[in-house]
């Protein structure tokens, strides 16, 4: 048996200390790596906030879906008679037209006097249960139209027939007097108009899909 | 024994960065309805990474205070609790009683040597297990713990030859 020459008076004096020298390269790594990583995220924050901003004037520039979320007509067709043969209701479609062309047509709603359309829909067959691809803007139903100087876009509201579309009205809206979110409209009847009251949804195009389904719903 | 300071330092660094750097990306995936997902949701289907430490905190965030401390406990507090034994065996002066003891220490905890690896692998397998196409993808945070894992496997082996060549 060999005798140790070292004692325990040569261990170091207080030897709880040097525990802390692994924590404090540990932690001092831990810290310089998650740095910048929080720079980053701060950078982040400080973005300009791409939410939408309900009640907002529109942007120049910007390019926005619009559509009209519900439309009510009165219960006799400009002319003052009945929309359909027999008691059926107006079977309602729009159609939006900017710069002279038709950008968007709605579907139609059968029967009724007042209808909604929630601007998002989805079609899919049976079939696509196997897996189907679908973009953002094959499911917004809406008409996508840029913000400009003076510019506005036309709205024609139609009772559709089997023979011939008849016409409901036909509003000219000025983009300057529409705010982000919906935009409500009361109209009164006359000779070329039968729609009561039109609501249209203004979003900002570049809003995140889930902004767009929280105000579309 | 310089040798085996400078080996508990790099295992504390690897350690360090490993806790906070990326460790597992989670692809999440419904099946068949992924696209239904998408569009309902966008950021559901987003890749997330995960850091351990990130992991922890989220747990800890999440209420899930028993994974949380589970995960804290064997990728953070032991690891670091090893380390900072061995740096402690380091100061004493060898064949004194002291480093005797200290040595049995680590001598149990070197048992424990890769439990954290182990943890760290079965949380892998874990997500790589989720239904519907969701990946998980190990990223080099992942690497850089089991490094500073094998580091701190090989420092009670060091230690332990100046008792051996002593005892000689």
């Amino acid at each position: 048996m060999t005798m140790s020459n070292t004692t325990d008076s040569d261990s170091p004096k207080r030897p709880w200390l040097h525990l802390a020298i692994p924590i404090l390269i540990v932690g001092c790594f831990a810290f310089f790596f998650l740095l910048p990583d929080k720079m980053k995220q701060g950078q982040e924050n400080n973005s300009p906030n791409q939410k939408i901003d309900e009640g907002s004037s529109l942007r120049d520039g910007e390019n926005y879906y619009i559509f009209a979320s519900e439309i009510e007509l009165f219960s006799t067709n400009p002319k003052g008679d009945p929309w359909d043969a027999g008691e059926n209701g107006p079977d309602i479609k729009y159609r939006i037209l900017w710069k002279g062309n038709q950008v968007f047509q709605s579907e139609e709603k059968d029967d009724s006097l007042i209808a909604d359309w929630s601007g998002l829909s989805i079609e899919f067959d049976w079939s696509d249960l196997g897996g189907k691809t679908i973009s953002t803007d094959e499911a917004i139903k809406a008409a996508r139209i840029r913000n400009e100087e003076e510019g506005v876009f036309e709205l024609v509201v139609e009772d559709e027939d089997a023979v011939d579309d008849d016409l409901a009205g036909r509003v000219e809206i000025k983009l300057d007097e529409l705010k982000v979110g919906k935009n409500k409209r009361k109209l009164s009847k006359s000779t070329t108009n039968a729609v009561r009251r039109i609501n249209v949804q203004v979003l900002p195009q570049g809003s995140s899909l889930k902004d767009l389904v929280e105000l579309m719903r | 024994m310089l040798q085996v300071r400078l080996l508990i330092l790099f295992s504390s660094a690897l350690l360090g960065t490993g806790l906070v750097a990326p460790t597992i990306s989670i692809e999440p995936r419904a099946g068949e309805f992924t696209w239904l997902v998408v569009l309902w949701d966008e950021e559901a289907t987003e890749t997330v990474t995960y850091s351990i430490f990130g992991a922890i905190r989220d747990l800890y965030l999440m209420n899930n205070f028993f994974l949380a401390l589970v995960l804290g406990l064997f990728s953070l507090a032991f690891p670091v609790f090893k380390l900072s034994l061995y740096w402690l065996a380091t100061v004493h002066p060898p064949n004194s009683s002291s480093l005797g003891s200290l040595l049995k220490w680590t001598g149990r905890l070197s048992k424990f040597s890769m439990v954290e690896v182990l943890f760290l692998a079965l949380m892998i397998l874990t997500v790589k297990a989720l239904p519907g196409g969701s990946e998980a993808t190990i990223e080099w945070g992942a690497y850089l713990f089991v490094a500073s894992a094998l580091g701190s496997m090989v420092v009670p082996m060091l230690l332990e030859k100046p008792i051996e060549k002593g005892a000689n």
